[in-house]
């Protein structure tokens, strides 16, 4: 076991690798650059220049790879000099944590921008997972062992009607009733600023602050996932409910609570766990419209903003945070398998 | 030894218990009629999308422009208050008219057309291709498995809004310039034909696939070691004929859930897409694109997102109604 | 279990307890004092009981950034958010008048221009202070020279901020504005043997500092107030590099000092007490804002809720509410739509066919009923534009100077364009094939103009204009002149707003086919433009540039204006900008129409914003 986590760590890094050379690939093949334009003004060929020499985009892009990757130390010894690194140091590289600087937002750098927004994302994307899970899997189960009653059909029926509304109708229907009709809830904005504990969770865990801000955005995310997790449980509870093993405990006089909560349930959340891995990578690092109806400085936007504005290193560093965070949930993920269902080996 | 060898008279009694299992599962989607009615509405929705230019009304890009967000006087209550100071009141519109006079109800009717295909077409590419890899890497396991997962991981990676963002600018720059011959200039061809949906089918495609592949190696991981599949192993059947005959029907469930109810997310994705200009060209009217637009004067203008939002979630809940029911109906130990 | 509910408990309490500490609770102090009693001064011991009176709450103002400011330094900002955070932190040398848009007098009192207009003096206020915010006790400092004086802005800080956004190291977006400065193009980009020293900037002496101009220029002073002019610190910026504009670190001159940056969530603001101008400091401003809480919402829905739930004392009003805003009894009485200087345009690619026939042109501006855009599709009470500039715009022509000679008139429209298709030899079959292609960047209230107006096209000419749109990186490499022409569409949308309220800014800087990006392809030799003839436009924008007579000035930029909009009719002028607001009855403001919004005006009555928010 052992072993294979530590293998498969190790297998994160030709997967790494790839997806940075893939993506500093694609954004270049794009037209447009970052700095053609200051709004609607074409900025003349030498202020252009200006910046992109700042910046290094006038290098050749293998060395700006190796830069973006190792550094400009590192261009500067393996160029021999031709290309130079800049006074204050420059960039140090990916593998030394510098994701580089942001070409958009002057003067800041990718990793403070991660550092800023990532942590709100991961706060709201956890929020709203556990309301998915906590809310998805009970309904599920209970429409699951009453299949065909009463309560099956209003669980199925909320949970249809769940997935049905898109966040960006229910986002702002929550914001005018509860928010603007009522004024129980403030309208928009999240209630927690940087520091954050252990570079993740609010301070003020605890304050009404926090909550009344986060209740909202959280629901809406969070709709929509517990009712595919309840339809997705009910599903795959029913398939185990009949099989032969369920039979052969049931036959064997255990009651029927023992052998729903011993062996069914364990054995019908395996789909579930399926898609949890993906899932909770993609909430975590925000949601683009959850954010920008509810006005929350995630890290959601700058997936799309980034493309917009050609910051390519910006780019590059959430596409990287998404895909280290979904190695490691699909890791979880294959790892909760062997736990559910002990007939899955990993050696 | 004929003993570990399937004779032809087992293999017949076995297929001819499989038709019988179909007429059995048939026989029980018959009886569900939630799942009828819904398949019916399905049905119907097909029917809408083919034959949406001989029901709509008007055409679904003219414009009257003095009839701006008009609004039928029989759907005045659902206006919020001091509506009647504003509202232009026109009973020509069936459900009213959007912010450019166009006809909302005959716009809802051609978006059924986009939102259906990309639907259909996405849930089947995603579902073949993705049922195939997993079963295939989780049935093979050890190097294979653990190669196409990496792959899978490798696509995976990437963030979905990332790839397809980054395709479709460069498909719609390439669009715009044209491709000298080619693969590429039949693509384009046949991507201006449909009005820029085969490259949002393309991308959303393109990313589908891979969480499918993923939940059918979970469950043929769990299946692979069930007695039947040791038992048809024991009578010598080839890898081939488990894993299509024994092991993918048995995984289907699960799939065909996850399926339909990652419809209204293709359904959704197109609707994001096209609010950020990467979707269906205008003024080919998508739900998506009404539902973004309906957002914005949502508090103003309730109908415009209304009828759209409400034909939209009609199609989900019987593609959900429906995808149940087919699951019920065709999980083999669904007797009871 | 139950020593769960016991610590539970105990820790309500606790909290009960520790909020009632934060209470105004009465004290006991004791009091020592010297009274007169009976003619003999006594001194007095005594127990008293007091209720602290607590410090008078700041009045706040609450705003929408709109987006985090790409930055707060005014030697890069180039985008309305980043000039508004920095104009109220820096003092320009001039500055606008909120009502009327002049140039006035700000950091600099008074200058004069010498004969010839190519060399200008301005003269500095000696009594503005750099201050600093002080994120420990959370004061306002001012800042101290090496003899323990406060130090005060003065004509070697203009210098150095004028050459610092010329410096390429710093690379500025706008440091193209300053090419007006002698030398600062050549030092800007690198020419040889050009050093700092050569621009033309120099301070005579602490308080007088002198701009020496490549040519001419009448509307020089208009520039001096624009933020990359601003005086900024050196020693600051030369000891923090390029994080130098994070609170507790930045030094600046304005009214009001950054205290708090959450990027992308939240900016705030506190009145610089030291600031000369402030009535209480003998100045004339009047404005009683004590801290600016900022939020940075892109939604325009979002904000608009807030704003409605009293968080915002002021914000825009999003298109799809206007209907109701306009209508509903409270809201109508808040609503304000002030002019903007900026105005929206569809321009011809004007030697692209069939477009480089002059009838086309004016066939397909003619067609457009831009009253019923502004009417039905844009609802904001926008100006429909015959000409580039808007009102406000020195030497721009009054609106609907041109409206007589470029009318909507389908007849007329038609008729043009037939009279081309009878000298082609062509039907209007032929004319559609030809697939006239509108393009505009992805946005959509870019794309409901662009609708409106294919189908006012399609019924007024009886033309198919195909409409497409591209991400807007793409999109302005599309449309620039050196695009090959069966590439770039036929007609483009983009849109120009004021840096400085000049003409010069605008048909010059825009249109003037040497001098700006030529999009419309006026004047060109070949296909894309390498090579280009001067047409009578681009001569009188040259001539105007250096007059020094403003009269003389306006009737060039008329005639100038008529050339580009009737006569070559190579652009389809839509519409001048309005900004739709919707502001509280509590708050006191101005609209103005260029630089940054002037906070320090602005006045909040506290009490009534008190009293409406239940704070």
């Amino acid at each position: 076991m052992g072993r294979y986590i530590i293998r498969r760590v190790f297998g994160f890094i030709p997967v790494l690798f790839a997806v940075a050379l893939f993506t500093f690939i694609l954004v270049r093949v794009i037209p447009g650059g970052p700095f053609d334009y200051a709004g609607e003004k074409a900025l003349p060929p030498q202020v252009v220049a200006n910046i992109e020499a700042k910046y290094h985009l006038d290098w050749p892009v293998t060395w700006q790879f190796v830069s973006y990757l190792f550094g400009d130390d590192v261009v500067e010894f393996l160029s021999a000099g031709k290309y130079q690194q800049p006074a204050d140091g420059g960039s140090k590289g990916l593998i030394r944590g510098d994701f580089g600087p942001s070409l958009r937002y002057r003067g800041q750098s990718v990793t403070d921008i991660i550092k800023g927004t990532f942590p709100i994302s991961f706060q709201l994307g956890l929020l709203a997972m556990i309301i998915g899970l906590s809310i998805g899997v009970p309904a599920g189960i209970i429409a699951a062992l009453k299949q065909n009653s009463w309560l099956d059909y209003t669980a199925t029926f909320i949970a249809v009607l769940g997935v049905s509304v898109p966040s960006m109708v229910l986002g702002p229907v929550l914001i005018w009733l509860f928010a603007v009709k009522l004024g129980w809830l403030p309208v928009a904005t999240w209630g927690a600023k940087p520091p954050f504990i252990l570079g993740l969770f609010p301070r003020d865990i605890l304050s009404w602050k926090f909550w009344s801000h986060a209740i909202m955005p959280a629901i809406a995310m969070g709709t929509g996932m517990s009712a595919s997790i309840a339809r997705l449980t009910r599903a795959s509870l029913l398939q185990v409910i009949r099989e032969d093993y369920i039979r052969t405990a049931r036959a064997k006089g255990l009651s029927e609570r023992t052998v729903i909560a011993i062996h069914a349930l364990k054995n019908s959340m395996i789909p579930v766990v399926t898609i949890m891995g993906p899932l909770f990578a993609a909430v975590v690092t925000g949601s683009l419209i959850i954010e920008q109806i509810f006005g929350i400085n995630g890290m959601g936007r700058h997936f799309v903003q980034s493309v917009g504005n050609r910051d390519y290193p910006l780019l590059m560093g959430v596409t990287l945070v998404y895909t280290f965070l979904l190695l490691i949930a699909n890791l979880m993920v294959d790892l909760t398998y062997a736990w559910l269902d002990p007939r899955i080996r990993y050696d | 030894m004929a003993v570990a060898n399937l004779s032809a008279e087992d293999e017949e009694i076995l297929s001819r218990r499989q038709r019988s299992l179909w007429r059995d599962s048939l026989a029980r989607l018959m009886r569900n009629r939630l799942a009828l009615i819904s398949g019916a509405v399905v049905v119907l929705l097909v029917f809408v999308a083919i034959f949406a230019d001989k029901m709509a009304p008007y055409d679904y890009a003219t414009q009257d422009l003095d009839a701006n967000n008009a609004v039928p006087s029989y759907l005045m209550w659902l206006m919020p208050k001091h509506a009647e100071r504003y509202a232009k009141i026109d009973n020509s519109f069936l459900l009213g008219a959007d912010y450019l006079g166009r006809d909302l109800l005959s716009r809802t009717l051609y978006g059924t057309r986009v939102s259906l295909s990309i639907a259909v077409v996405a849930s089947l590419v995603s579902l073949t291709v993705g049922t195939i890899y997993g079963t295939i890497s989780g049935y093979v396991g050890g190097k294979v498995d653990n190669l196409m997962m990496r792959l899978v991981d490798f696509l995976y990676g990437f963030p979905f809004l990332i790839v397809v963002i980054l395709l479709q600018t460069y498909f719609k720059a390439l669009a715009r310039v044209g491709a000298e011959g080619g693969f590429a200039k039949v693509l384009l061809d046949w991507n201006a034909k449909m009005g820029g949906m085969l490259l949002l089918f393309i991308a959303i495609g393109l990313v589908n696939w891979i969480g499918m592949a993923r939940l059918a190696r979970g469950q043929v991981l769990s299946y692979k070691e069930k007695e039947f599949v040791e038992a048809a192993r024991a009578v010598g059947a080839s890898h081939t004929r488990i894993i299509f005959r024994h092991l993918i029907p048995n995984v289907m469930g699960p799939l065909i859930v996850a399926e339909t109810l990652a419809i209204p997310g293709y359904i959704f994705t197109e609707a994001f897409l096209s609010f950020s200009g990467l979707g269906v060209d205008p003024p080919t009217p998508s739900w998506g694109i009404m539902i973004s637009e309906g957002v914005q004067n949502l508090r103003t203008y309730p109908l415009q997102i209304l009828v759209p939002a409400a034909a939209l979630s009609i199609t989900t809940l019987a593609f959900n109604f429906l995808g149940d029911g087919l699951r019920d109906a065709f999980d083999p130990r669904m007797a009871e | 279990m139950k020593k769960i509910a016991i610590l539970v408990s105990l820790l309500i309490v606790a909290g009960l307890l520790l909020a009632a500490c934060g209470q105004q609770a009465p004290q006991t102090v004791v009091v020592t004092q010297v009274v007169e009693k009976n003619g003999e001064q006594v001194v007095v011991t005594q127990v008293v009981e007091v209720t602290p009176t607590p410090p008078p709450e700041p009045v706040t103002l609450d705003i929408n950034w709109g987006t985090e400011p790409p930055t707060a330094d005014p030697g890069l900002a180039t985008d309305t958010t980043s000039v508004a955070v920095a104009g109220q932190m820096f003092m320009g040398l001039t500055k606008f008048n909120p009502k009327t848009g002049e140039v006035e007098p700000w950091l600099a009192t008074s200058w004069e221009a010498s004969e010839g207009g190519a060399v200008y003096t301005f003269h500095l206020r000696k009594d503005v202070p750099w201050v600093k915010y002080n994120t420990a006790t959370g004061e306002v400092e001012q800042v101290l020279d090496d003899n323990g004086n406060p130090r005060m802005v003065n004509a070697h800080d203009v210098e150095y901020a004028v050459k610092r956004t010329l410096d390429p190291a710093t690379a500025s977006d706008y440091a193209y504005v300053l090419y007006i400065i002698k030398n600062g193009q050549a030092f800007n980009t690198g020419a040889d043997g050009v050093t700092a020293d050569d621009v033309g900037v120099k301070a005579l002496d602490d308080w007088t500092v002198q701009f020496t101009l490549e040519s001419p220029a009448g509307f020089f002073p208009a520039i001096a107030g624009m933020w990359v002019v601003s005086p900024v610190p050196q020693w600051v910026i030369e000891a923090a590099g390029e994080k130098w504009t994070e609170p507790g670190t930045v030094v600046t001159n304005g009214p009001y000092v950054m205290t708090e940056w959450v990027h992308g969530s939240e900016l705030n603001m506190k009145r610089n007490p030291y600031w000369p101008l402030w009535a209480a400091n003998g100045g004339d401003i009047k404005g009683n804002i004590d801290v600016i809480h900022g939020v940075m919402i892109t939604e325009e829905s979002t904000a608009f809720a807030l704003y409605e739930n009293n968080e915002l004392d002021t914000t825009g009003v999003p298109l799809g509410e206007m209907d109701r805003v306009k209508s509903d009894p409270e809201l109508s009485k808040e609503y304000y739509n002030a002019p903007d200087l900026c105005t929206y345009y569809y321009g011809f690619v004007n030697n692209k066919p069939p477009f480089d026939d002059v009838r086309v042109r004016k066939a397909f501006a003619m067609a457009v009923d831009k009253q019923s855009l502004v009417d039905n599709v844009l609802k904001g009470g926008q100006t429909p534009a015959d000409h580039f500039a808007p009102p406000g715009i020195f030497g721009a022509p009054d609106p609907g100077a041109f409206s007589k000679e470029m009318p909507f008139d389908p007849e007329k429209a038609k008729a043009l364009l037939q009279e081309y298709l009878d000298e082609k030899g062509m039907t209007l079959d032929d004319f559609n094939a030809l697939g006239i292609t509108l393009m505009h960047n992805t946005s959509e209230s870019h794309a409901k103009i662009a609708a409106a107006i294919q189908q006012m096209w399609k019924d007024n000419l009886g033309v198919d204009v195909k409409v497409e749109n591209q991400e807007w990186k793409v999109y302005l490499d599309t449309i620039k002149k050196t695009t090959p022409l069966d590439e770039v569409p036929h007609i483009f949308r983009l849109g120009w707003c004021v840096d400085y309220p000049d003409e010069n800014n605008w048909v010059y800087e825009v249109f003037n086919n040497t001098a700006g990006a030529n999009r419309l392809r006026r004047g060109c030799v070949d296909a894309t433009c390498t090579e280009v003839k001067p047409m009578k436009f681009d001569e009188l924008t040259e001539q105007a540039k250096v007059e020094q007579d403003p009269e003389k000035r306006k009737e060039l930029y008329y005639e100038a204006e008529h050339e580009l909009a009737v006569t070559e009719a190579a652009y389809i002028p839509l519409y001048f900008y309005v900004i739709n607001t919707v502001t509280k009855p509590w708050l006191q403001r101005d609209y103005p129409p260029l630089g940054a919004p002037n906070y320090w005006d602005w006045v909040i009555d506290w009490n009534a914003k008190k009293a409406a928010t239940g704070g």
